[in-house]
């Protein structure tokens, strides 16, 4: 059973943001599109796009907040281009993502301080064998070669709010 | 044409074999690729887009501004950098946004003006390419095998944002295969989606191998493939290790995974050991067929 006693009626303004296109998720009228073309909704649990949408309209800011099935997106897009209302609903799902790490730090992506302190996912600069052996370079021409360019790109990143705000994170790095 | 090529992370850490073969096939067929140096992370989904759109938005656009400063677009093989980087630029029409993100890149030195766009592999090949100069290039042929072509979902979808196939019946990456002479049969789950990127398969590791093996096995029911070929190294890792993981006494699976341009290197003549090095489902077999299959027919 849903309580709507504690629903939060502008729930989707705090998740959506401010733009023009925030209030489109309002669109949504319950069809299910989103859902039967989703690789991650056979998850356990499953990631129901459209269930998402109808908590952030519903005003179930607790449920939203201990829903981790967003994480499981798999970015393909196929909801995105299948929603018949222009919900966005791909949209909808980095954007719960992102009020998520805003209202819990425990959140935030283990690969974030790794961008920060070597600009990629993946230790790039240290397969110099691996990249010789196919006749390559031993290193790409990325910015985690370059210490004075490095510097900077951290510079810029320590500017954005993300970093400012979880400092401790991105400290230890 | 010059292009910028964008590396990302995982081809140019895991599977080098791969940016080797678009390094020697792109210039070999009259694309001119320059580096872009300094870039970093496009960044991946699972990155900033899942958790900052200002932070996600400035390390793209630094990206695209490494392009623009060379007056290059960026070419791409990886499905998600293709994908977040059209996205990037799409969002920064905003000028509130592009605002922004241009006084983050003044503290790097740098300017995001909107004027470099990005082209994922398949679109050169077909659309700068094209499949007629394909088949005039290729010294060996993938006749007599049997391929199946995995259209990268991010290329596809959304098509506004994305697409230069159709989206709904795209047909592009099968001719491609279809140029090296290979036979690519339609069959059911074509268009389903590999399900490697972001956090299935980490998330929810049974799920995500029950899904791929629900594709694999209209792979090996309905079209016996000798092979399958990606573009997009998502695909490539996912496809190629996820089939060991498979338990089913009934069917054998095995095929053997290949970027498109490592496939198209082999048959213009450049060497597997560089092109194709890297896998876990042993290649031997289909490279060697397709070294004993010269163009003309001729066997040698």
């Amino acid at each position: 059973m849903i309580d709507l006693s504690e629903a939060k009626p502008d729930l989707w303004k705090e998740v959506m943001g401010e733009g023009e296109a925030a209030g489109d998720i309002r669109k949504c009228y319950n069809c299910a599109t989103c859902i039967s073309g989703c690789p991650a909704a056979e998850g356990k649990p499953p990631l129901l796009i459209r269930s998402l949408v109808r908590k952030i309209l519903l005003g179930l800011e607790e449920s939203l907040l201990e829903d981790e099935t967003p994480w499981s997106c798999v970015s393909c897009n196929k909801c995105e281009e299948m929603c018949p209302m222009g919900v966005h609903p791909f949209e909808v799902g980095l954007a719960v993502r992102r009020w998520q790490c805003r209202k819990d730090q425990t959140y935030l992506p283990p690969s974030l301080p790794e961008v920060f302190s070597t600009a990629h996912t993946q230790a790039v600069h240290k397969v110099k064998d691996l990249r010789k052996s196919v006749g390559l370079p031993e290193q790409p021409p990325s910015v985690v070669t370059m210490p004075e360019a490095m510097k900077r790109f951290q510079e810029m990143l320590r500017a954005t709010k993300i970093v400012q705000d979880n400092d401790f994170v991105f400290k230890a790095h | 044409m010059k292009l910028g090529l964008f590396l990302g992370c995982n081809m140019p850490a895991i599977r080098p074999d791969a940016e080797r073969a678009i390094r020697l096939t792109l210039p070999a067929l009259g694309l001119e690729i320059v580096d872009l140096e300094g870039y970093a992370c496009c960044p991946g989904y699972g990155t900033f887009p899942a958790s900052d759109e200002e932070a996600s938005l400035a390390v793209s656009a630094r990206n695209l501004a490494i392009a623009e400063a060379k007056g290059v677009d960026i070419a791409v093989q990886c499905g998600s950098c293709y994908s977040v980087m059209r996205h990037a630029r799409h969002s920064l029409h905003d000028e509130g946004k592009k605002k922004r993100v241009n006084e983050l890149l003044a503290i790097d030195d740098k300017q995001f003006k909107g004027t470099s766009t990005t082209r994922h592999m398949l679109d050169l090949m077909y659309n700068e390419v094209g499949v007629e100069k394909i088949k005039k290039a290729i010294k060996y042929s993938l006749e007599g095998l049997t391929a199946t072509v995995q259209y990268p979902c991010h290329t596809l979808w959304p098509h506004e944002v994305m697409g230069f196939d159709d989206p709904r019946d795209p047909h592009m990456f099968r001719e491609l295969v279809e140029a090296l002479g290979a036979k690519v049969p339609r069959f059911s789950r074509e268009y389903q989606c590999c399900g490697g990127a972001g956090g299935f398969a980490a998330r929810n590791h049974p799920q995500a191998v029950a899904f791929a093996k629900r594709k694999f096995d209209a792979i090996v029911d309905e079209v016996k493939a000798d092979l399958i070929v990606v573009s997009c190294v998502t695909c490539l890792m996912w496809m190629d290790r996820v089939q060991s993981e498979f338990k089913d006494e009934t069917r054998k699976y095995g095929i053997p995974v290949f970027d498109y341009n490592q496939l198209l290197a082999i048959c213009m003549g450049f060497d597997p050991k560089e092109v194709a090095s890297i896998s876990v489902q042993p290649r031997e077999k289909v490279i060697q067929k397709i070294l004993s299959t010269p163009v003309g027919g001729q066997k040698g």
